[in-house]
């Protein structure tokens, strides 16, 4: 179900439409009011993810504790990417199929929510 | 008419009817990876054992021409056999005869059957393949789905109620399974939706395929609305032939007991081992589950919904037993809305039909959020405190390791009702997570670190606990197997009555 967030950065509001996984979004709404050009700094899990691409979402709230992957390396279904550390646990974050890590989005120390994508592959 | 013009005249009727919608439609039923639904009752059931009922109930639609059509068995087969010798009631929808839709005479033999098995105690299988309503009929098709949902309302904790979704089930076809205890969804030919992609397209705007809004693997990890997942219709009737052989026959009747070969006393040196020495580092619960059940041998329901909680049909000593447990290798083996739902459910299945209850437990909590509490989590988790304090089965309760808190309560604590409640060693029973215990206790002490040590040392144990008899035992692990058979041999003569009410008000 696709549904129109405002999201305010620094200052500024966006509007941004948000779908599930499996279904596509409406056509874009009328264009974010005044919308000044995105700062560099936007926190960069909140950016979505390339069409086509495996995402890898945080499963609930928590912080990094670490990152095993970078950029370009080659994974199989299954491989640990990253530690987890969410409700007392260091939770194994795996890849959910084979292929090409393309962009790692989180950092060890950093807090992620759930739903924030943290690899893309 | 000779009395052999007679026969005659039932053997011709007979051949019209099992002919079903004829052979174009059936071959397009095979071609579409389906089979019809006298193939399908007969793979479900044991060799000839199917006794066919109302095969010559027709129609008495005049509405639109519909009163000069021949619709054979008007579209449903219904009658009983057996599975694994026992009684087994099943109706199957014929979508070769005007696409299986459901009409006032066409629901009439599904509710027949229904009654018979609810009045025999047996379970009632329902194979479902239906384009729906049949529009002709107007009020009289939509008093159809109402005179099934009453039924199958009626049955519910009486008997086992199954439906196998084997093609579309839209609309108001959904909610008959739905009321049923358990939902089979066949991978690429089954679909369930309350609307289909053009009305969602048409209101919403949504751009979305029957599969991604209602296939198989949408309701078996997304909604949770399905139970299980079958490869093709030969699959799915196999899997629901297994999964009778863990339940009893009726809420009067225990499960049947079958002699599994494993022996009762078998220890499990490997469970020993099991538990990484750093208790934030996770492990497979389903390593407990196959080392303590007879032969390793498991059938779960809603394995790709909710994975972060496990329920399952096992059996112990030949006695099926229902397992609810904590996954730790999935969100820490949290507790959040859905897994309340799917543990609440389960437990309220095998309690209706007496089938004990063994949780085990490895849980840290419920999980945080906005999310979450938005969506109710306090009300959904209420639900499995409900379960289980209602629950008046056996109730056996294993702590592998975390226990804390209210999620502790949630997962059949001794407080609520648990018969037996066992421990290991690693087990880690407090009133929250003991780093956060020390924080709020020791908070401007200055030997804070040196304390909150001790703390942990002290308090994430089982035995401040055990002090209290809040914990009954605390065991070596490789015990486990040995000791729970005992507990529920000890409690097979469990009788406990809840006090005279309409019924209770569980947290919906």
């Amino acid at each position: 179900m696709a549904k129109l967030y405002t999201i305010t950065v620094n200052g500024t509001a966006y509007n941004v439409e948000v779908a599930e996984a499996g279904c596509t979004a409406a056509a874009p709404k009328a264009a974010a009011p005044k919308a000044a050009p995105a700062p560099a700094a936007a926190p960069k899990a909140a950016a979505p993810a390339p069409a086509g691409a495996t995402t890898v979402a945080a499963p609930m709230p928590g912080k990094v504790k670490s990152v095993n992957v970078k950029n370009g390396d080659t994974v199989k279904s299954g491989d640990v990417l990253m530690i987890l550390e969410a409700m007392k646990m260091d939770n194994e974050i795996m890849a959910p199929a084979d292929g090409t890590i393309t962009d790692v989005r989180v950092a060890a120390g950093q807090t992620v929510g759930t739903g924030d994508v943290m690899i893309v592959m | 008419m000779s009395t052999q013009e007679k026969i005659e005249k039932l053997l011709k009727k007979t051949e019209v009817i099992l002919a079903a919608g004829g052979e174009k439609r059936v071959a397009k039923q095979h071609e579409s990876g389906k089979m019809t639904a006298r193939e399908r009752i007969a793979e479900l059931l044991d060799e000839g054992s199917f006794v066919e009922l109302d095969r010559f109930v027709r129609h008495r639609c005049n509405n639109f021409g519909q009163e000069k059509k021949e619709l054979p068995g008007e579209g449903v087969t219904t009658g009983y056999g057996t599975v694994d010798g026992r009684l087994v009631y099943v109706f199957a929808q014929d979508f070769t005869v005007e696409g299986g839709s459901l009409g006032e005479m066409h629901a009439n033999k599904i509710v027949k059957v229904c009654r018979l098995a609810a009045k025999m105690g047996a379970p009632c299988v329902g194979l479902n393949d239906s384009g729906g309503a049949r529009i002709q009929e107007a009020t009289d098709a939509l008093g159809g789905y109402g005179k099934i949902f009453f039924e199958n309302t009626r049955s519910s904790g009486v008997i086992p109620q199954i439906s196998a979704i084997m093609g579309p089930s839209a609309g108001g076809a959904v909610y008959s399974p739905a009321l049923t205890d358990f939902i089979y969804m066949v991978k690429n030919t089954s679909k369930m939706f309350i609307t289909g992609p053009a009305v969602v397209k048409s209101v919403t705007g949504e751009d979305v395929t029957q599969e991604q809004l209602g296939g198989a693997m949408t309701h078996n990890s997304k909604s949770g609305v399905a139970h299980f997942a079958a490869e093709d219709d030969h699959d799915c009737l196999q899997q629901i032939r297994y999964l009778l052989s863990f339940l009893p026959s009726n809420n009067m009747e225990g499960a049947p007991i079958v002699e599994t070969g494993d022996d009762p006393n078998r220890v499990c040196p490997e469970l020993n081992t099991l538990l990484p020495d750093n208790s934030n580092a996770a492990y497979d619960m389903y390593d407990v589950i196959k080392a303590i059940v007879d032969n390793g041998e498991y059938y779960e329901s809603q394995k790709y919904f909710a994975t972060n909680i496990i329920t399952c049909f096992a059996r112990m000593d030949g006695q099926t037993v229902g397992i609810i447990a904590n996954q730790p290798k999935v969100m820490a083996g949290c507790l959040d809305i859905n897994a309340s739902d799917k543990s609440s459910r389960f437990i309220r299945f095998c309690d209706a039909f007496g089938i004990p209850l063994l949780n085990l437990v490895d849980v840290p909590g419920f999980l945080p959020g906005c999310h979450q509490e938005y969506g109710g989590i306090i009300r959904h988790g209420a639900k499995m405190l409900y379960a289980y304090s209602e629950a008046t089965v056996p109730k056996i309760t294993l702590v592998t390791r975390k226990a804390y808190g209210g999620s502790y309560l949630a997962m059949c604590a001794a407080e609520l009702g648990a018969d037996q409640v066992i421990a290991w060693p690693t087990a880690e029973i407090a009133v929250m997570g003991p780093a956060g215990a020390a924080n709020i206790i020791f908070k401007n002490d200055p030997d804070q670190k040196k304390k909150t040590d001790e703390y942990i040392e002290n308090f994430a144990t089982p035995y401040y606990a055990a002090q209290r008899g809040m914990v009954d035992m605390v065991i070596e692990p490789k015990n486990s197997r040995p000791v729970i058979i005992n507990a529920l041999q000890m409690l097979a003569s469990k009788h406990e009555v809840l006090p005279a009410k309409r019924h209770g008000n569980i947290p919906l």
